[in-house]
């Protein structure tokens, strides 16, 4: 399908709009969701329990511990992936 | 890459670079910081003399650095077990009202973004020296 630059350009032009109509539709569900939700007030309510300053660290530490093992976890998938799949030329001749 | 200006600067700069990146990590409770950007911090600052200096003596310090990768991963595992086992909830806050759990968790994050970054660096770093036998 031999589409000239033209139309290449107009295909891309649409579906670039279509992405932007989707994303900004989502976004404006989202903001409207987060009003009544009453998480922020249960997090500012409780956050000196945890005892640190830095709220931000607190959620990431505290409230949502199990969210970040998994960013850790992903992480070091993805560091053992790299070191394993590079392993074959260390069988070679080093050992 | 060698040339001395390269290896006095990576001499000088490398104390002050792991000391920011403690620093970063270890008032992740007080300040922005924490434990990923620590890490990487100082993980540039062991990747500086390692780009600067070709010592054997450092690439042996470094060789198997990825264990502690692996160590670091599988203790925040242990903080999480824990304190299921401890005090019923996994990832429990184990001492409610002090930042105790914060900066343990912190230290043993940053500790597993250093060791990965500078395993990571030290595998691309002996690739582009001794490329692997397949080319």
């Amino acid at each position: 399908m031999k589409a000239s630059g033209l139309q290449k350009n107009i295909l891309t032009m649409a579906l670039l709009l279509i992405i932007a109509v989707l994303l900004i539709n989502g976004l404006r569900l989202e903001h409207e969701d987060k009003r009544e939700s009453s998480l922020h007030e249960y997090y500012l309510e409780t956050y000196e329990d945890a005892g640190s300053v830095n709220l931000v660290e607190t959620i990431l530490l505290n409230y949502r511990a199990y969210d970040t093992f998994g960013e850790v976890m992903v992480l070091y998938i993805a560091v053992a992936g790299i070191l394993i799949l590079g392993e074959e030329e260390k069988e070679g001749e080093k050992r | 890459m060698k040339s001395p200006i390269v290896k006095t600067a990576g001499r000088a700069l490398t104390p002050f670079v792991l000391l920011y990146g403690a620093y970063v990590t270890l008032f992740g409770v007080l300040s922005p910081g924490g434990g990923f950007p620590g890490g990487v911090i100082m993980a540039s600052g062991v990747i500086l003399i390692l780009v600067s200096h070709d010592s054997e003596k450092i690439k042996s310090l470094v060789e198997n650095i990825e264990w502690f990768d692996t160590f670091g991963a599988f203790a925040f595992l242990l903080v999480g077990l824990g304190g299921l086992f401890l005090s019923g909830a996994y990832f429990a806050n184990l001492w409610p009202r002090s930042p105790v759990m914060l900066i343990l968790l912190d230290i043993v994050v940053s500790l597993k973004v250093f060791a990965g970054t500078v395993a990571l660096f030290v595998y691309f770093f002996k690739q582009e020296v001794e490329p692997s036998s397949t080319e």
